[in-house]
Parts: C-alpha cells; sequence; structure tokens
C-alpha cells in the first residue's frame, strides 16, 4: 500500500528527477507555458523544483500545470515529471482543498444527481445567470463546457434493450466509465454495437468511478479507494478477457496513472492494466494481425479533423484512430498539430485557469474549423466538450465513423471537407 | 502489417524510416523521446575538424582512424546522406558537400559546418564582414558583446580582420515576462506585428553595410520570418545557434517527422524499448513498454538509432561498466581508462559504441554479425567525438541511408 | 608594493582564521586576514557539510561530544542563515553490532548530547530512502552548515569591525626584528603586486599548511598531518536529516543534507602534502558501497560531484603514524616565545568546524596572554554579520532548503534566473559580482552555488560569464578566461565519479560547449586567477 511518504513512492517519482539533464525539451512541448508566464515550465516545476521541497509548499504557481502529461511523455530520459507535478500539488492542496475541486472531481454524484432531472439540469447548465451565480459561489467557470446529461444511462440502455445472440468471436469487457453512461451514452452504444457486430460477446460489469477527476485535483485518499473498488468490479468478470475502454483517459487511469501518480501498486491493479485496451488501439491491432476485415466497410468522403487527447499520447500507443479512420474508403483524417485542447479534465472548468485553457485549445480549435466545420473526432469525452463549446462543430468518438461505414447507422453531420 | 522496425527519432531514425517507407517498407518507428534534433544547432555538419579545421570534409575523410564510422562506410556513402537530406528539406538547406563554410557561435568562435539553414547564410565569414550582434536584455542565453569581442580577435581564414559590435535590446518575447527562452522568442516573431516591433526598435540603431546577427529565433513555424525581417530592417540578417532549445534544429525535427508520417511512417512516441525477443540469429519483435504493458514489434528488419551516450542507448554504471540497454550488443572501443581528468570533450569513453559493417548490419569486435537482421545508424556507432569532429549529422545521415539501403535491397 | 600596518596578521581563511580575525577585531585590535585563495577553500570547503551534535564523538572523544553539543547551539544561533536544522539519526545498519548502541546512549547522556531512541517505523516514516531493514535508530540534533556561507559572515562580522580581509594573497615570508614578529609579506595574486603587512602579532591558522608558513618565520618541524578524505555529492536529497551509522567512527559512515544535494563521506587516508589530494577509484567505489548500506538502491542515484579535503590533524603520540582517523581532533595552540625564540606567534593546529568558533576564543585568549592585555571574548553573543539589522530583538531564521524556490516564486517574473538548477537570479549574481569585483566564476559558485546542480555549469557558466562581461568590469580575455577555467575545474570533480546520469549530462554539455559553442577554438582567453 503506497503512501505519498512512502519509500515506494519516493523512489517512483522523486528519484526519478535524477534523469533529468535539463534539456528544455519538455518546456518546449508544455501547450500551458507556452501561453502563460503564470506557469513556470515542467523543467521548472517538476525536477528542479523537487530538489528544494521539503515540507510546506512555496510553490504555488505549480498549480497552473493542467497535468495533461505531455512533459512526461517527450522526456527522453525518463524523468516522471507530470507525475512529479501531480504529487507536489497534492500536498500542496493538501489542508486546503476548494469545495469547488471537491465537486466536479465525483463525476459519478454529478451524473447521478442530474440524469433523473437531465432536461432541467441541462437548461440550468446553459442558462447564463445561473452559470454566472455557480461561478460566483463554487468557481467553476460560466463558459466553461459542462456535460450534458441524459435521461436514460448506458446501464440503463443495456437493460432495457433485448440483447443480441452471443458471437462467435470470445468475449470482452467492456469499461464505460462515467462519462459514457451518464453523459455521452451514444460512444458507449456505438463503441458496443461495433463489437457485437464484430461477433464479439461484451460483458458489462457493474462499475463505478475510475478516481480520475479526484486524482487530478489532488485528491489522492479518496481516488485510491474509488479505483480499487473499480478494480475489484472489472474483475468479477472472467479474468483472462481484454477490457476495452472507449474513455481515453479512464483507461489510462487504469493502465498506469492510479500506480504512478497514486501510487497504488496492487497486483490485481496492474493486471487489470495489463488488459486494458483503448478501443481505437484493440481494433487497429485485430487489423495489424489479419482479423479485422474491412471490405465490406461503406465509403465517406470525408476530412476529418482529429485531436489525439493528452491522456491517448500518455498511453504511448501513438495514435491507433488515425489508421483505424484511414481504413474506411473515403476519409482523410488531418490531425490538430497541438497536444491538448485546454480542457484538460477539469482544469478548463476552474474559473482561475480558464482562460489559460482556452489559450491552450487555440490552435486545435483554428485548425479544426480550417479542416471541416462539419465534424471532428477526438477519443476523449472532456476533450469533446470542450472542442464543440469553443468551435460549435460537433465532436465525436472515432468509433462513431467505424460504426457509420459498418452500416449501423448514419452520422448526423458529415459536411465533405 | 509492419515490415521494418525503427527505434529513434533523432535524424538518423526519421531518414532511415523515411527512405525505407519511400522505398515500399510498412515502417513502424518507435521513440521515447522527439529526438535530439531538437537540442541542436540546426545545421549540417559533416566533418569540421580532424583535429586541424577542415575546409574539404570529403577530402578529408581519408585521414581519420581506420574505426571512424566515415572509414567503415563505402565512400560514396557520405555523398549519398548528404544529397538524401538536400532531397528531402530542399531550399531548407543551403550549401556544398565539398566545402565548410565557418559560422559565428554565440560566444564568438568561429566554427566550421557544412550545409546551414538559409537564415543563416548571411553569417558566413568572409573578407569586410561587419557584424552586429543584437542580444535581448530579457533572453539570457546571448550575449552579443561577448560575441562581438571575440569575434573581434580573430581573423578570416585569409587573414583579414573582423568587425563586430553587439547591442541588446530591451524586448521581452512575452509582455512583462523577464526570462524568456529562444524557443519563446522563436514563437513571438511567428506574428508578423511583433517581427515589425523588433524591427521599429532595431533598425535606428544599425549602421550602412552591417550584417544583423540575432540569436536563433527567426521564427517557429513561419518559414518567411527571416525574410520578413530582412526586408523591415533592409539588412542582411543571419541567426546563431544557441544552447538548447534549438530553434533551428526544432524546425528540421517537425519537417522532417511530417515527412516521416506523410510516408505513412506509423510513429509510436513516448516509451522506452525495453526487451527483444529473437531466434535463429534474427531478432523476431521488440518490446516497447507502453502503458500497462509491453507490447512487442515484430518485423522483418530493424534499424537501430537511438542515439549514444547521451540519450542513454549506451550507459556506463557506478562500477564503470558499459552496456548497450536494449539488444546487450558487443561494444567497440572498451578499455582501460575511458574517462580520465583533462579534456570533459575528449573522453575514451564517448568514443566507444556499437560497431558495424559496411552494410550497417551490427558486428561485434571481432567481426561476428550477432543478428542478421539488425542495422544500427547514428550516435549509437563506436569510433567518433562526434562534438569536437563536428560530424553528427554527416555520420547520421550517411549510416541511415546505407542502412536504409541494405534492407531494401534485401541484403 | 602596497604597505599597511595593524596590529594582527591572521594567515588562513578557513573556519579557524575568519574566527580568529573576527574575535580580535571584536576585542578591538586593528587585524587582517590573508589567504592564498580563496576564503574556505582548504579544509572548511571541502568538508561533509556537517555541524556535529557531538553523537559521533560520544564513545570515541568525549571531549569532542561536550564541545561539539554546546557550540552547535551557538552557531545555530549566531550564524543561523549557514545553517540547517535538519536533525540527525544515528542507525545500526543491518550487519552493525546493535550493543553499540547502548554504548552510544550512554555516552550521549554522560556528555551532553541530546539523543532519544526511536522506532524503525517512525524512523522510515521520517526518512523514505533509509534501509528498512535497520535495527536501530536514534534521534540526535545534527544540523548541516555551509561552510562559506559560515566563514564568509563570520568575515563579514569581521570586516564591520575593521578587519580587512585579504584573498588571494600568498604568504611569501614572515619578517623579525629581532626576537619579535614585525611584518607580513604578501603576494597578491588576483593584481601581481607586492604587500608588506607591518604588525607585532601572527596568528597561524593555516591548518594544513600551518608547518609550512611556521617554516617561514623560522619556526621548523611543526608536524600537522594531513588527513585525507573523499565526500562525494548526490544530486538530490536522499535524506532530509543527518543520517550517521551507529558504530565506532568508520569510513562513509554519514550521510548529510546540503542545500539540494546530500553528501556522503568519507575516508581519512595520511598524505604527505595537503596540495595533491588524489580521489582513488577504490575509495569512490567504498563510498557508494558505504551508501549502499544506509539507502538502498544508491548507486542508481546520481552521483554529482567528488571533492577530497585533508583534516589538519596535530601529531598526537598516542596512535599509530598512519592511523589518522583516532588522533585527538582538539586542538593545539603552539606557542613560539620558547620553542623557537621568536615572540608574537601562535600556531593553531587541529580541531574541526563545529568548534571554530571556541577554537578562536582559545587561541586570542593565548594571544592576549602573551600581549598582557586581555578582553572579554563576545563572539558568542553577536549574530554574524549583525550589521544586517540594528533592531536587538531580531532573530534570524535558520536556512531552509526551501527558501529559494519561495524567493524566485516571488522575483522570477521580473528577474531572470542564471542558475536554473540551483535557481541563482541574476539579480543575486551582479549583487556578489559588484562585491567582489575580481572574482573568478568559482569564487562566485563557492558564495552562490553556481553550477553546482545536475548540469554543473551547462547551462549557466555562458549565461554567468555573458552577465560578468556586460556589466563592464569584466573584458573579453578575462571573460574567456573565466569560461574556461570554470569548466576545467567542474571536470575536476566530475571524472572520478562519472556514471550513470552524470554520463548523459555531460555528452550533453559537450554538445552544448564543443558542439554549438566550439568553445574550444576560442582565442586565448586571460591567465585567470
Amino acid at each position: 500500500m503506497f503512501e505519498p511518504d512512502s519509500y515506494e513512492h519516493d523512489l517512483l517519482n522523486r528519484a526519478s528527477l535524477d534523469h533529468c539533464v535539463k534539456c528544455t525539451i519538455c518546456e518546449t512541448q508544455c501547450p500551458v507555458a507556452a501561453v502563460t508566464p503564470l506557469f513556470s515550465g515542467p523543467k521548472y516545476v517538476g525536477p528542479q523544483a523537487e530538489r528544494f521541497r521539503h515540507g510546506a509548499s512555496v510553490d504555488y504557481s505549480l498549480d497552473y500545470c493542467s497535468s495533461c502529461g505531455i512533459c512526461t511523455n517527450v522526456c527522453p530520459q525518463g524523468v516522471h515529471i507530470a507525475e512529479l507535478n501531480s504529487v507536489a500539488r497534492a500536498a500542496m492542496k493538501k489542508d486546503h482543498m476548494p469545495l469547488r475541486d471537491q465537486l466536479i472531481s465525483r463525476t459519478t454524484f454529478m451524473g447521478m444527481a442530474m440524469t433523473p432531472v437531465a432536461p432541467i439540469a441541462n437548461a440550468v447548465l446553459k442558462f447564463k445567470p445561473a452559470r454566472i451565480a455557480v461561478e460566483k459561489v463554487v468557481g467553476i467557470h460560466r463558459d466553461a463546457a459542462m456535460p450534458t446529461a441524459h435521461t436514460q444511462t448506458l446501464v440503463g440502455w443495456l437493460r432495457g434493450r433485448t440483447a443480441p445472440k452471443p458471437g462467435s468471436r470470445g468475449k470482452l469487457i467492456f469499461f464505460h466509465g462515467c462519462a459514457q453512461n451518464y453523459f455521452e451514452v451514444e460512444t458507449g452504444v456505438k463503441t458496443i454495437e461495433v463489437l457485437e457486430h464484430l461477433g464479439f460477446e461484451v460483458i458489462v460489469p457493474k462499475q463505478g468511478c475510475c478516481g480520475l477527476p479526484l486524482q487530478s485535483n489532488g485528491i489522492f485518499d479518496t481516488a485510491r479507494v474509488w479505483v480499487r473498488k473499480l478494480v475489484a468490479q472489472l474483475r468479477e468478470a472472467p479474468r483472462d478477457l481484454p477490457i476495452i475502454s472507449c474513455s481515453t483517459s479512464c483507461g489510462g487511469m487504469l493502465k498506469h496513472e492510479a500506480n504512478e501518480i497514486l501510487g497504488v501498486k496492487d497486483a490485481d491493479l496492474l493486471e487489470v492494466g495489463g488488459r486494458m485496451r483503448d478501443i481505437c488501439e484493440f481494433l487497429l491491432e485485430m487489423y495489424d494481425n489479419g482479423e479485422l476485415d474491412t471490405s465490406d466497410w461503406l465509403e465517406n468522403e470525408l476530412t476529418v479533423p482529429y485531436h489525439a487527447p493528452c491522456q491517448l499520447r500518455g498511453q504511448n500507443i501513438g495514435t491507433p484512430a488515425v489508421q483505424l479512420l484511414e481504413l474506411v474508403p473515403g476519409i482523410t483524417v488531418v490531425e490538430s498539430g497541438a497536444y491538448c485542447c485546454g480542457i484538460a479534465g477539469t482544469y478548463g472548468l476552474k474559473k482561475e485557469k480558464y482562460e489559460v485553457a482556452m489559450k491552450v485549445g487555440k490552435p486545435v480549435f483554428d485548425k479544426i474549423v480550417a479542416v471541416n466545420e462539419g465534424i471532428a473526432a477526438c477519443d476523449s469525452e472532456t476533450c469533446r466538450w470542450q472542442i464543440e463549446q469553443a468551435t460549435s462543430v460537433p465532436t465525436v468518438h472515432p468509433i462513431a465513423f467505424i460504426h457509420q461505414a459498418m452500416g449501423l447507422s448514419k452520422l448526423p453531420v458529415t459536411t465533405g471537407s | 502489417m509492419t515490415n521494418t522496425v525503427v527505434i529513434g527519432a533523432g535524424l538518423s531514425g526519421l531518414v532511415a524510416a523515411i527512405r525505407l517507407a519511400r522505398g515500399g517498407r510498412t515502417v513502424t518507428l518507435l521513440t521515447k523521446g522527439l529526438g535530439g534534433l531538437q537540442l541542436s544547432q540546426g545545421t549540417i555538419d559533416v566533418l569540421g575538424y580532424a583535429p586541424e579545421r577542415v575546409d574539404a570534409p570529403i577530402d578529408a575523410i581519408a585521414s581519420l582512424p581506420a574505426t571512424h564510422p566515415y572509414r567503415v562506410l563505402a565512400p560514396a556513402a557520405i555523398a549519398a546522406g548528404i544529397a538524401y537530406a538536400q532531397e528531402l528539406l530542399g531550399d531548407r538547406l543551403v550549401g556544398n558537400a565539398d566545402r565548410n563554410v565557418l559560422l559565428p557561435t554565440a560566444v564568438g568562435a568561429l566554427r566550421p559546418t557544412c550545409l546551414v539553414p538559409p537564415s543563416m547564410t548571411a553569417g558566413v565569414v568572409t573578407g569586410g564582414i561587419r557584424y552586429v550582434l543584437v542580444g535581448f536584455r530579457q533572453l539570457k542565453d546571448f550575449y552579443p558583446k561577448l560575441c562581438a569581442g571575440n569575434l573581434e580577435r580573430q581573423t578570416t581564414p585569409a587573414g583579414d580582420p573582423i568587425t563586430a559590435r553587439g547591442i541588446i535590446l530591451d524586448l521581452p518575447a512575452i509582455e512583462d515576462m523577464a526570462d524568456s527562452s529562444a524557443l519563446a522568442y522563436a514563437r513571438a516573431l511567428d506574428d508578423p506585428s511583433y517581427r515589425a516591433k523588433l524591427a521599429a526598435a532595431l533598425k535606428p540603431l544599425l549602421q550602412d553595410g552591417e550584417v544583423v546577427g540575432l540569436p536563433a529565433i527567426l521564427g517557429h513555424r513561419d518559414a518567411g520570418a527571416h525574410r520578413h525581417l530582412e526586408e523591415l530592417l533592409e539588412h542582411a540578417v543571419f541567426e546563431v545557434p544557441l544552447p538548447p532549445p534549438g530553434v533551428p534544429g526544432i524546425r528540421l525535427n517537425e519537417a522532417l517527422t511530417a515527412l516521416a508520417k506523410q510516408a505513412g511512417v506509423r510513429i509510436v512516441a513516448g516509451a522506452k524499448v525495453v526487451g527483444f525477443e529473437s531466434a535463429g540469429g534474427k531478432v523476431i519483435s521488440v518490446g516497447q513498454a507502453t502503458a500497462g504493458r509491453i507490447r512487442q514489434y515484430a518485423a522483418d528488419a530493424f534499424v537501430y538509432a537511438p542515439g549514444g551516450f547521451e540519450s542513454g542507448a549506451l550507459t556506463m554504471d557506478s562500477y564503470g561498466t558499459v552496456t548497450e540497454t536494449i539488444f546487450g550488443l558487443p561494444l567497440h572501443g572498451l578499455g582501460p581508462d575511458l574517462v580520465t581528468a583533462g579534456d570533459p570533450s575528449d573522453q575514451a569513453l564517448f568514443r566507444v559504441g556499437v560497431g558495424v559493417d559496411a552494410s550497417m548490419r551490427v558486428v561485434d569486435p571481432a567481426g561476428h554479425i550477432p543478428y542478421s537482421n539488425l542495422y544500427a545508424a547514428g550516435g549509437i556507432l563506436a569510433g567518433a567525438t562526434r562534438w569536437t569532429e563536428k560530424s553528427g549529422e554527416g555520420i547520421a545521415l550517411a549510416s541511415a541511408v546505407a542502412a536504409a539501403d541494405s534492407i531494401l535491397k534485401g541484403a | 608594493m602596497r604597505s599597511l600596518d595593524v596590529d594582527v596578521v591572521v594567515i588562513g581563511g578557513g573556519s579557524t582564521g575568519v574566527g580568529v580575525v573576527r574575535d580580535v577585531a571584536m576585542r578591538g585590535y586593528k587585524a587582517v586576514l590573508v589567504d592564498r585563495v580563496d576564503l574556505a577553500q582548504g579544509t572548511s570547503g571541502r568538508f561533509h557539510g556537517l555541524l556535529h551534535s557531538g553523537g559521533r564523538y560520544v564513545v570515541s572523544d568525549p571531549n569532542s561530544a561536550r564541545e561539539c553539543a554546546e557550540e552547535n547551539v551557538i552557531i545555530t544561533r549566531i550564524q543561523a542563515g549557514a545553517v540547517e536544522t535538519t536533525g540527525g539519526l544515528f542507525v545500526t545498519g543491518p550487519d552493525d553490532d546493535p550493543e553499540f548502541g547502548d554504548k552510544f546512549l550512554a555516552g550521549a547522556a554522560a556528555n551532553g548530547v541530546a539523543a532519544t531512541e526511536i522506532s524503525i517505523a517512525e524512523a522510515l516514516a521520517r526518512e523514505p530512502r533509509l534501509n528498512p531493514r535497520i535495527k536501530r535508530a536514534v534521534a540526535v540534533q545534527d544540523g548541516s552548515v555551509d561552510g562559506w556561507q559560515l566563514v564568509w559572515t563570520a568575515a563579514q562580522s569581521a570586516k564591520e569591525y575593521g578587519a580587512e580581509i585579504l584573498t588571494y594573497h600568498k604568504v611569501t615570508s614572515i619578517e623579525r626584528d629581532g626576537d619579535t614578529v614585525s611584518a607580513v609579506m604578501c603576494h597578491d595574486a588576483k593584481t601581481g603586486e607586492d604587500v608588506r603587512i607591518g604588525c607585532h602579532f601572527v596568528l597561524n591558522c593555516a591548518g594544513a599548511w600551518a608547518g609550512e608558513i611556521a617554516a617561514m618565520a623560522g619556526c621548523h618541524d611543526v608536524q600537522v598531518v594531513p588527513g585525507r578524505g573523499i565526500m562525494v555529492a548526490m544530486n538530490h536529497r536522499l535524506v532530509n536529516s543527518v543520517v550517521n551509522r551507529m558504530i565506532y567512527p568508520s569510513d562513509g559512515d554519514i550521510i548529510v543534507p546540503v542545500h539540494t544535494v546530500c553528501i556522503i563521506g568519507t575516508t581519512d587516508v595520511k598524505v604527505p602534502d595537503p596540495d595533491h589530494l588524489p580521489i582513488p577509484h577504490d575509495e569512490v567505489q567504498q563510498m557508494f558501497d558505504a551508501g549502499e548500506v544506509l539507502v538502498p538502491g544508491f548507486r542508481n542515484a546520481r552521483a554529482l560531484h567528488v571533492w577530497a579535503g585533508a583534516r589538519p590533524l596535530v601529531k598526537d603520540s598516542r596512535v599509530g603514524a598512519g592511523d589518522t582517523r583516532h588522533m585527538s581532533r582538539g586542538m593545539s595552540v603552539m606557542d613560539h616565545t620558547e620553542r623557537d625564540g621568536l615572540k608574537g606567534l601562535l600556531t593553531i593546529s587541529g580541531g574541526k568546524l563545529t568548534t571554530y568558533r571556541l577554537m578562536a576564543e582559545h587561541i586570542v585568549n593565548a594571544m592576549e596572554e602573551q600581549l598582557g592585555t586581555p578582553h572579554p571574548c563576545r563572539t558568542a553573543d553577536e549574530v554574524c554579520p549583525s550589521g544586517t539589522t540594528k533592531d536587538a530583538t531580531y532573530v534570524p531564521e535558520n536556512y531552509h532548503v526551501t527558501h529559494r524556490l519561495h524567493d524566485r516564486e516571488h522575483d522570477r517574473m521580473q528577474d531572470p534566473i542564471l542558475c536554473e538548477c540551483e535557481l541563482l537570479s541574476r539579480r543575486m549574481f551582479t549583487d556578489k559580482l559588484a562585491e567582489l569585483p575580481n572574482a573568478s566564476l568559482d569564487d562566485l559558485r563557492r558564495q552562490l552555488r553556481l553550477g553546482m546542480g545536475p548540469c554543473q555549469g551547462g547551462f549557466c557558466t555562458v549565461r554567468a560569464t555573458g552577465v560578468a562581461h556586460e556589466g563592464g568590469t569584466v573584458d573579453t580575455e578575462r571573460a574567456t578566461g573565466l569560461l574556461r577555467l570554470f569548466l576545467k575545474h567542474r571536470w575536476l570533480g566530475l571524472w572520478p565519479i562519472l556514471y550513470g546520469d552524470q554520463v548523459r549530462q555531460t555528452a550533453l554539455d559537450n554538445w552544448i560547449f564543443s558542439g554549438t559553442l566550439d568553445v574550444e577554438h576560442l582565442p586565448e582567453g586571460a591567465e585567470v586567477v
């Protein structure tokens, strides 16, 4: 059991600061440092400042780190920069955690609260005076992208439908994450339908929140409790099956962040993380192994602007959505060319961070609008909400295009390139 | 299904991957970082010193020891590497493989190099040149007066004096920010209105006939920044390479990465290759440490271009044992006293590395090939102190092209 | 030739010398201190950074233990900024004899050294990197001290009382008028001038070089035995308290956190010449092995810098010629009046940094005995330097490792950071350079920590050189010489411990200096001192 000051945890992140040779590469890639001097940059806040830390926090500007994780990803030497920052931030906020951060970290509660009254909840969240009040009291920026609640959750949909006959391809476990259950049910539905179309039997065990929003807000203790609970729930299903996720960030939490940031080293978590696959990663691997037949996929003459979320990059699987989408005849993918849309989980919701977040995301927004105002693709739900809010371009998970190519649906907006 | 794996996204990795992909292979490039070009000065060195200053790099190759990578390669390979760089990068590089040019360094040394970006050509040392070096109060990595002071203490190769002076502008890259990196300035200079602001501050201070030397900040992604500035100032302008972040190197890196993606190279970045599987004297697959698991990438051929000691592919532990960290390859150049007092830039340790034959296959010191489908290129190669000789890019290009061609020939 | 006239010349700018010149000046004498190089470049700058609680000596040298305990408290108060109250631990290693702990506790109690046994769990909670297999742990009041800050603040205090501090003044001869000392002749290495300092008392505080100085006054065979020890600084604080092995004092049995690094040491080998202190390969390996006992995984941590210092030990008939560790660390004051027929010269040898103030008190008392003009010693009463505040209620704060991080948080938008590793701002650098316009980059480094972080000058050397040059007091030749000399000196402490991460750093630094800047092909720099 890791605690922040434990021997094992210290070894994990603090010790990695020794690898820093001050090459500046992380600083050149940090999306936040590029747009605001309020953040001194990952090299400074991570391996450099850590040599000076002991006891009470003195460098509050580290809170401007969005935890996008790009720094750790690009560091050639293996410094755990983002993880160092996250742990330092948790220590800094330990004794004075804002109520707002407690609220926005508990996605399940938000979902559970909003679903029964979805139309009202959605209306309130779009009602400007209400948002101004929320901003003053709780500190969530009035213009920040908030999710849309639905009357029916994914779990509700699963219960309500007639389950199809199981195919012969074998079983898979589906990890939906809070967003797909409460807020973007359609993405979860399409992912399951694609997998069933391919002949898989999809098992959806009862599952809670992975704790990622809690972790990124520094509420480590509760995050550990929640992620352990989720791991146990996922292990209720047969333990030799791959676990498929269409929520990049949550999949990443189980793959590596709960270990590297929270310091959870339970064998159960590690083995669940080892079985976790992002849906695009999974399908592309099938294709590489000659197991994905795309010969009957419907053509779609379309240039799709695509943004690879920072938390996808952190999984070090490349950008499988790009190759996967281009298997659809007619689709050309144009990447956003930038690392971060600015939302960074819950960062962009906060009133003191909102302006920074919008500056961070601007290159993404501009590129998407320039490529195709009709539709865009992105693997992470919070990024999709952010991009839609900023650009009004309908933004969907890449699986939606595969779902359409398989003849299972038609996308609502498909303006040509 | 990939049939070729390249490890490393430095100059040699990217160039090998592009050549292989354009040649019809399906290539996956695995890398931990963004490659060494991010730190580099953005010129193509072929051979600067051997150990005296070299004017004609290709001609000087013959004087190098037999263990030097340039001597292991077929003689035409070096020119082939340079030519390929020129083909890929087009008008991003100016120069001639047969002749070095001298450029001032940030502290005022005269440094030979071979191909340079167009944004540096005006600074080439010639008879009668009059430099004005321009620094910024908010840019702490360039001191124009020190640079000018040292330039004036030297002559051109022909013996002509060099005239130089330094001025400092009080112009931040970001408002109210006292401390900005070269990249922050370069991003600011992508904006035409910032360029106009700079020109307005600088132009009145210039004298007729001076060549303006700015630090390497002349735009990040706007290729027109340099020329626009020259128009605004009505003077020739060049940029002086700085310690990292190396903006001209970053530009080359982004250009080559885009070319790789266009050629269909699949790039998987952010994680180290930590192991491999082999059978029958061949590498079957390499394992990359992705989040949560080690993912195996199988292929017929592998190009190993991870860099040398600076990237950690070669390492020396606290007992003094030197290892190559992925394949455990037999190393060349080992011996006692690899690190001694004296000149840190001239240590036997940094000539230790992986040996190759003329086809770029890895060989052990006795000439045996451990894996018949494993090729090596770039900084991992033994036998050269690249920073002293000024030979890094030339070795990277020549070995990358040679390795790619070996694979394409199906050898 | 320059001439000065003073009452007392103190030779040697280590802790002993500055302690002495401060006390001398505070007692009203006109005094000058000379050192052939910068202050604290002898033993005082090459030690462990440990402000002893006395714990180390409770069994082997109880006298020392008691003195350390008392003086520790005084130094922590009067030179607060130089001292970090880290606290310390004595731990029994997995293969050490746990019974030694009992002797330790008894000795501590008997000699006024605060020591409390704690549980292993408590020790590990306090120090997560500590070896979980330790068998016993005792908490003590060790602290860490920056030797240069200690010496410079004492020197500043002396200056407030009218003393002159002349660094880079090498003593070339000591003159006498009949049977009394009359002058000290020096050569100023920075300006090339010779200097004559008329005086009637000389206090020879030259530590390991005390014998050489005494010989210049015609007093021969002053036997000071240099005991060489090596120390390795590790890149970050693997421990935040001083961690000692609870055994009879031995090699490599202490790790001390000092500023942003931690230092492991040390060894103890008799050498003939304090100016030639090799760093043997096997001793380096010995330090790494010793580190592994206290902090498992030590060899995977990053070794940053190594140096050797020479303890000046007075020859003591109780111990064998080769074993310098167990010589008395007490000091001796040698009066040359009877021994050599020379009045006005005292030679001081031995001692340790923690008790420097007490040593100085004894020495100045001995001087006043000879002169017949006693005054009270007030060095323990006054904070140094006192001139920083006139407020008598001012209680200076001890150093804490977070200080510079806190300060940069407040000024980084206005003041660029020159040495990023050590968070040194441009203003801090230019202020010190204004104080010491003839300083080399190493002189500045000692007081500012320039280049002492992981990149070892890779990024900050050019910045420091450039800023110094821009300021106008350093011309191009000198600037180029300063740059080269700084890099040359850094390498001396790097190559013997170069492995792992530091190899990569060296490669990157070479890419910068050689590859990008082509420093080796700069025109000749000036000969810089």
